[in-house]
């Protein structure tokens, strides 16, 4: 079944690139970046020394400096996000009734949400507001993270859900969607402030989002609400798909007004990833070259493709999870601290990161390895191979695995190789980045029965959310015997507090405006940029031996391979 | 050495010993994490270590009474998961008796998931008598943990002008209390614990603030209203309504914690001064706030169900944000909820002939918020939350990190309203 397990790991060409970043036209070609709209100057702002000086005497009025509410000060949120409605596209589909209803619902009940909020869902579907409400009642007892349900809150949240039966391929429908929404705004008090969520096909984004720009929904100034875009992964099939997107997007919203949904980056482990680095002092001077022998990020599912077999086949563990997910977290672990807790600064420090990973290295035959599994036992249970899965090609080529080695060349981790993983039926569902530190440069207890470890940090993402230390410690006794001991922290033991859901996390910021944990057109493509060529290289290579691990393994051969030839091993996990 | 099995997320005992000295207890700690045998077991089969101890702080717990020691005791061991610590509940009787201690000592554990280790705390339960009993520093000393921060939760009357009090929250990192529950109105130990703000770094965690936090969060909720926030800063009465069981609400006889930091928090993050501290008003419903926010906030009054205006006039007091005079009344209203309880919180703002009128009250799982513009009533909301336990309070004030400059602030201007002095 597993005959050649070196198949999977193939060289791709060199990886493609955007070209310099330069403005360009909206007409520009694909090839080009998408042009920055800047936000306009306030009318009133001083415009040279003189007003700025007449200002500061009292000479001139100045700007009225912006109130804030200085009674949030040490409550739960800087402030209940303005008076809104969220336009749910795909409303009666998967994603919005397993994750966007029910945190929206968590979201009211825990107060979170503004008094004056709607959700309007947007699908096919011929519904009523009451059927689709008795729908979304059906998900929410189903998927909320918070059972029972609280009949009260569920009250006040179903007057506020509504219904919009559109074919996104009907322009005349946008056009009826305005008259709604404006509606809805007169009877709710939303003030024309939209949320527009795309929870449908990737396929329908691009088209969506030109009829809201037809319909002159995107436009923010005209009635004094806000307009923002949240699109959900993937975010496009490759560099050039992606790049299409981005521009159809950024012919109608303005990058600021765009919200691409990465959910790992909502996980409250991900988000303590950047407290963990720079909220701490001890850990940022050993965080280099100097003192980390290698990282290693694992994000692995025991689940198979359930039945998304049809959807799976199109994307594969690389468009599905590394582009993405793993990307990201590489870009977390590597990225310089930002000179300023905002939005920008963050992504742009992540956008180095990825620009730094290497294009092409001289042996990617040996930097990446695919694989798809076969049959196997999961967790007590005989599962199918995926070949066998439904609405999947008897002879499909699609990994289900893919590990890479990718070198970050800067001055923080030139040298320092990244191992990532991904796969589908492996043993367990867990996600986890190990920071493997250098051996000590003099081994002091060499002679001692058992050599310790090197010191290793692990950033548990997924289950039992934590971070765990190993040292080396003396066993007690008169002899010098040194052991491996670890410092765990977990999230669930140390707070009482439970950790929202990602979505909820997600969708708050996105009603707040604020999208430090929002993915920008720039990552995007950079990240695009680096699975490019790997795909590339897979499609010029010979047929691969698949299947080349066992449902339940920890992947192919060839994967362990890739570490043991630089004297290292995956983590048991 | 008990063995019983471990249920998850259940902390169940798992040793015991006494000791009469201090020296006695110190062994008997040492002794329960070197037994080398030390297991449990599972369906009939031994072999699960206890895992080493874990403590992430000291909690000294100061009760005078039996009662409130267990009390205190179970809302710590349902806290031995999330926060382990060395808990060191401290109970001193008969004073003028002679010296003697007597103490339990008790290791719980808690299996945090399958799988994993044991998860295993100590409690000290302390008694003791005589002159030992008065010097609560020299018993709790010597048994924290080193390096780690030290809780001292005090529930009851914490006499914090004594040596002994002092020594004890000299060597404290966080104290809590509950200052709704201390006797008379509670505003002179509320002004002495503001003391300490000057002449310690303690952190301080009120139950009685933390409890009010559903109300500030709605109170806040009203100004995020891009309407409504330009009168924050244009706040002219604050009126807080509070039960009491006594009809002729007399001086002193119900504690005013809870009502004043209601205006402490309002003055502290508005900057306010206090120009006139709290007094008895001039006329009943007629107080420095006069009739407007008596008068429910553009609509009819309505009083809580069972409630009726008490006899008493209340307390008033002037504030100012360094343009206007912001008055501020405190009044009673009988009523069967648990004496000192807020019933309503009502603010008046006026601004450019415009007025905005909040009225907030609460109830076991919900707040209810509504807002008048000129009369017209622009807002009508419902906040689900619900009343937090000792236990949630407790978890709480832990996680809290250094000095919360928001307690800060309230606790001072309450004290600087109650007892005069700058805030």
């Amino acid at each position: 079944m597993t005959a050649d397990r070196s198949k999977g790991a193939v060289a791709p060409p060199a990886r493609k690139r955007a070209p310099a970043k330069d403005p360009a036209p909206v007409e520009a070609p694909l090839d080009q970046p998408i042009p920055a709209r800047p936000a306009p100057r306030p009318k009133d702002a001083p415009r040279t020394m003189k007003d700025l000086r007449l200002v500061r005497r009292g000479k001139r009025a100045a700007r009225a400096k912006p109130v804030e509410n200085v009674l949030r000060e040490g409550l739960r949120l800087e402030r209940v996000p303005d008076p809104s409605i969220l336009v749910l596209f795909g409303g009666t589909g998967d994603l919005a009734h397993r994750k966007v209803v029910p945190a929206l619902y968590q979201l009211w009940r825990t107060n979170l949400l503004p008094h004056e909020f709607v959700l309007l869902a947007i699908g096919r579907r011929a519904y009523d507001d009451e059927a689709f409400r008795a729908e979304v009642r059906a998900s929410i007892d189903q998927f909320s993270r918070v059972l029972p349900i609280d009949e009260d809150a569920w009250r006040s949240f179903s007057e506020r859900i509504c219904y919009q039966n559109l074919d996104f391929a009907d322009a005349a429908g946008f056009d009826g969607l305005v008259e709604r929404l404006d509606a809805l705004d007169a009877e709710h008090g939303t003030r024309g402030n939209r949320l527009f969520y795309l929870a449908t096909q990737p396929s329908q984004f691009a088209e969506i989002v030109g009829h809201l720009g037809r319909v002159a929904l995107d436009h923010e100034t005209h009635d004094g609400g806000w307009r923002r875009v949240v699109i959900e992964k993937p975010f496009g099939h490759d560099s050039d798909s992606a790049r299409r997107l981005n521009r159809e997007i950024g012919r109608v919203f303005r990058e600021s007004q765009v919200y691409r949904i990465d959910h790992y980056l909502g996980k409250e482990t991900v988000r303590n990833l950047l407290v963990f680095r720079f909220g701490n002092g001890i850990f940022e001077p050993l965080w280099n070259r100097r003192y980390v022998d290698h990282v290693q990020i694992t994000v692995a599912e025991s689940i198979g493709i359930e039945s998304r077999g049809a959807f799976y086949e199109e994307t594969g563990a690389s468009r599905d999870v590394l582009q993405n997910h793993l990307l990201q977290l590489v870009s977390l672990i590597a990225m310089e601290p930002p000179a300023r807790f905002e939005a920008d600064a963050l992504r742009d420090e992540k956008v180095k990161v990825l620009r730094a990973i290497s294009s092409a290295p001289a042996d990617l035959a040996g930097s990446v390895v695919r694989g798809q599994y076969g049959p196997g036992w999961v967790a007590a249970t005989q599962v199918p191979g995926f070949r066998q899965e439904p609405d999947v090609d008897h002879d499909s080529e699609t990994e289900t695995f893919v590990a890479a080695r990718l070198m970050i060349d800067d001055w923080r981790w030139s040298g320092v190789p990244f191992y990532v993983r991904t796969g589908k039926r492996l043993p367990k569902r867990a996600t986890e980045i190990a920071i493997q530190y250098r051996e000590v440069p003099h081994r002091l207890f060499k002679d001692e029965g058992v050599e310790p470890d090197a010191n290793l940090l692990a950033i548990r993402i997924q289950p039992d959310e934590g971070i765990m230390l190993r040292f080396g410690a003396k066993v007690p006794g008169l002899g010098l015997d040194v052991r491996s001991v670890t410092m765990d922290f977990t999230y669930g033991s140390a707070f009482s507090v439970d950790s929202p859901d990602a979505y909820e996390t997600l969708i708050l910021d996105a009603l707040q405006g604020d999208a430090s944990l929002f993915t920008r057109a720039d990552e995007v493509e950079e990240a695009w940029s680096i699975v490019d060529p790997i795909i590339d290289a897979w499609a010029e290579a010979p047929e691969p031996d698949f299947p080349n691990y066992d449902a339940g393994s920890w992947g192919p051969a060839a994967a362990d391979d890739l570490l043991a030839r630089e004297g290292r091993r995956w983590r048991r996990i | 050495m008990i063995e019983t099995p471990l249920k998850i997320g259940e902390p169940v005992l798992r040793w015991t010993a006494r000791a009469h000295s201090i020296a006695e207890i110190e062994t008997e700690l040492a002794r329960i994490w070197s037994t080398p045998d030390l297991t449990s077991q599972v369906d009939g089969e031994p072999g699960r270590h206890i895992a080493a101890r874990t403590s992430v702080m000291n909690l000294v717990v100061v009760a005078r009474r039996p009662e409130i020691a267990e009390r205190c005791a179970a809302t710590i061991q349902s806290l031995t998961g999330r926060h382990p610590s060395r808990t060191i509940v401290i109970q001193s009787a008969d004073p003028d008796g002679p010296s003697w201690l007597d103490a339990r000592i008790e290791a719980h554990c808690i299996l945090p998931r399958e799988n994993a280790p044991e998860t295993c705390a100590e409690t000290i339960h302390l008694a003791c008598g005589g002159e030992s009993g008065r010097h609560l520093a020299a018993i709790a000393t010597p048994l924290i943990v080193h390096d780690l921060p030290v809780t001292v939760w005090w529930p009851g009357e914490p006499p914090f002008t004594t040596r002994a009090a002092q020594d004890l929250l000299a060597g404290a990192d966080r104290l809590v209390v509950d200052g709704s529950t201390w006797t008379g109105d509670g505003l002179t130990r509320l002004c002495d614990m503001a003391g300490l703000l000057e002449t310690t770094s303690l952190a301080i965690s009120d139950f009685a603030l933390v409890r009010q936090s559903r109300w500030r969060e709605a109170i806040a909720s009203t100004f995020d209203d891009p309407d409504f926030m330009p009168f924050l800063r244009s706040i002219r009465r604050i009126a807080v309504t509070y039960g009491t069981h006594d009809e002729g609400a007399s001086s002193g006889s119900t504690n005013l914690v809870k009502p004043i930091y209601h205006v402490g928090w309002l003055a502290s993050r508005l900057g306010l001064s206090v120009v006139k501290p709290l007094a008895p008003a001039a006329l009943h419903g007629r107080g420095a706030a006069g009739s407007r926010t008596g008068g429910a906030a553009g609509s009819r009054a309505v009083r809580p169900p069972g409630s009726r205006p008490a006899a008493g006039r209340g307390l008033a007091a002037t504030l100012s944000d360094g343009r206007a005079d912001i008055a501020v009344v405190i009044r009673p209203i009988v009523s069967p909820m648990p004496s000192g309880t807020t019933l309503r919180v009502e603010l008046l703002a006026e601004r450019r002939g415009s007025e905005l009128r909040a009225d907030v009250t609460a109830e076991a799982e919900t707040v209810h918020m509504r807002v008048w513009q000129d009369g017209v009533e622009v807002l009508d909301r419902i906040f689900r939350a619900a009343r937090r336990t000792d236990t949630d309070l407790l978890a709480e004030a832990i996680e809290s990190g250094q000095r919360d400059p928001v307690a800060i602030g309230s606790l001072r201007s309450a004290a600087a309203l109650a007892c005069g002095g700058a805030a």
